[in-house]
């Protein structure tokens, strides 16, 4: 037990305290603090995992299936103002939207926090997907005004980058600088359509540009179940996945 | 036994050591006290299992039956335990798309959790989701800030609960973080959100005054800390009178160890964040000393250190 304690050396006195007039019968005299890091080196209670294991056994049925391979680690991790996962993620929900709606500009499809675990490198479970997005958001395309989309290229890159596919942009001195969507600048007098989920729609993350439309479609596709696809049809085309960094946003803060 | 020469100011609140009774000093010494422990968790997001081995950064990191296995021998050492989650015990692995919370509640409960608070992602299945699982809960889930009135959960949880542990008061409470923009409105539905800071005050002082706690103990899914001036555990502890400690969450922050803040009555409001997935317990001893009656005159800090007692 001993070993997984961190034990820590550091200790002070805390300043004057005057006690309230109305005072309980005991006084705070000393406190002392340790954490326990949860390794293998704890023995399991195995009343724990009797309790759990019918659980298990019928979740691991169905989500052990290995929907494809990856080529390398997906990560979260911000290099610029784009990451390897946020890349894979971006431009799978892109394909596969892209097929039921061809007139899509680029896409948002969740925010940096919206990505919930890494993909590891190889063999890619349902597991391991319904960790990345364990939420139920749907796809949804908005076709807004280029101001609409402005405000949200200042979102994007007021917060340093966040997930696209279909734009690439510079940030630079926290503003979006030569923003390119589909291949052509953008133009804030022209109206866009924007693959995004019904979390950003309704405002999450404190997202706006999506509450006056002009037009919305729902695809009746939920962003994990893109991802699944797009992993398993990889799968069948004999093609592994993977994800570069690609420079499609960058930061000159970073 | 006690070291004299540990009692250098070394940062944070320092204050000459002759504020110390001696009175206290030879109640430490003598072993003669009261101990509380509190073991905690937080943002525990149904890893029932630990990471797998798939070479990712946590890779083999926590589990609900190590967790188990460790609150079983600290109960089997210590007299006076509470074992408490500040929030976000759903949703992160498949258990939760699969059973919705239904296991996580359970596992709890065998564990023997004390209280809990609810954090943003425990709304993931709407109101109604989390009402569902609480049949499945042998704890209470304490929220003081989110008005459920108007929803199924009207009945549900509790602004605070009062613990007694051999002899000493020990009041606890939740504070949940603002959901508009953070949950689908659909999944929040009729809960109303109330100003954190004024229902923490609000709450703490009915506990210190009215209940006479010997320690308050705020169950907080507000986050560590922010860049811009969202409210956080750093605005709570050092915009309250009576909180001892905050049980933070949300950020998923791993805290070298827990942040002494001074309090808005210049007393000390301590934050402890355990990062996320339950890879980590903390633990938090106090030792109280009682002075039957008397009340003492000068003015008495409590000694602060980073290791336990031998």
């Amino acid at each position: 037990m001993q070993n997984s304690v961190q034990l820590r050396t550091v200790s002070f006195i805390l300043g004057s305290i005057f006690l309230s007039s109305c005072s309980s019968n005991y006084q705070l005299v000393k406190s002392n603090r340790a954490e326990y890091a949860v390794t293998k080196d704890v023995a399991a209670d195995s009343s724990i995992i009797r309790t759990y294991q019918p659980y298990k056994l019928k979740l691991d049925s169905q989500m052990n299936e290995v929907l494809g391979y990856s080529e390398n680690e997906l990560t979260k991790k911000i290099v610029g103002g784009e990451s390897s996962l946020g890349n894979f993620f971006s431009d799978a929900a892109l394909f596969e939207a892209r097929k039921t709606d061809p007139q899509i500009d680029f896409t948002m499809p969740s925010t940096n926090g919206g990505l919930r675990n890494d993909l590891p490198l190889g063999a890619i479970t349902l597991s391991n997907v319904f960790e990345l997005m364990p939420f139920e958001n749907e796809l949804i395309v908005f076709e807004i005004k280029g101001i609409e989309v402005e405000s949200l290229l200042n979102y994007i890159a007021r917060t340093g980058g966040q997930p696209v596919s279909g734009l690439t942009m510079k940030i630079i001195a926290g503003k979006p600088a030569d923003v390119m969507i589909s291949g052509q600048s953008f133009d804030r007098t022209k109206n866009y359509h924007v693959l995004t989920s019904d979390y950003i729609a309704g405002g999450g993350d404190g997202i706006s540009s999506f509450k006056d439309p002009i037009s919305s479609k729902v695809l009746g596709l939920k962003i994990r179940d893109a991802l699944i696809k797009y992993i398993k049809e990889s799968k069948e085309k004999g093609k592994k996945i993977s994800s570069k960094l690609d420079g499609r946003m960058t930061n000159d803060k970073s | 036994m006690i070291n004299r020469r540990k009692f250098i100011k070394t940062g944070g609140i320092a204050a000459a050591a002759t504020a110390l009774s001696i009175h206290s000093l030879d109640a430490i010494a003598n072993g003669g006290m009261k101990q509380l422990t509190i073991l905690h968790t937080n943002d525990v997001h149904s890893r029932i299992e630990p990471f797998p081995m798939d070479g990712s950064r946590n890779q083999g990191l926590g589990g609900v039956a190590r967790r188990s296995a460790l609150i079983k021998k600290i109960r089997a050492e210590q007299p006076n335990v509470l074992l408490l989650d500040a929030g976000d015990i759903f949703q992160g692995t498949p258990y939760f798309n699969l059973y919705g919370g239904e296991l996580e509640i359970k596992l709890m409960s065998d564990m023997g959790y004390d209280a809990a608070t609810m954090g943003n992602h425990d709304f993931d299945n709407g109101v109604e989701g989390f009402y569902k699982q609480l049949p499945h809960a042998n704890f209470p889930i304490l929220v003081s800030n989110y008005d459920f009135s108007d929803t199924i959960m009207h009945q549900s949880t509790k602004p605070f609960k009062i613990f007694n542990k051999g002899g000493l008061k020990i009041g606890v409470f939740g504070i949940g973080i603002e959901l508009k923009g953070l949950v689908g409105e659909k999944n929040y539905g009729n809960t109303i959100y109330q100003d954190p800071v004024l229902k923490a005050n609000e709450v703490a002082g009915l506990l210190k005054n009215e209940h006479k706690c010997d320690l308050i103990i705020c169950l907080s899914h507000l986050g560590y800390k922010y860049s811009d001036n969202k409210v956080s555990d750093q605005t709570l502890a050092q915009n309250n009178e009576h909180i001892d400690l905050i049980i933070g969450g949300h950020t998923h922050t791993f805290m070298a160890k827990p942040q002494d803040v001074k309090n808005k009555a210049g007393r000390i409001t301590t934050i402890n964040q355990v990062g996320f997935a339950g890879i980590n317990l903390g633990r938090i001893d106090y030792y109280f000393e009682s002075y039957r009656g008397k009340k003492l005159l000068t003015s008495s800090p409590y000694m602060i250190s980073d290791q336990l007692d031998s």
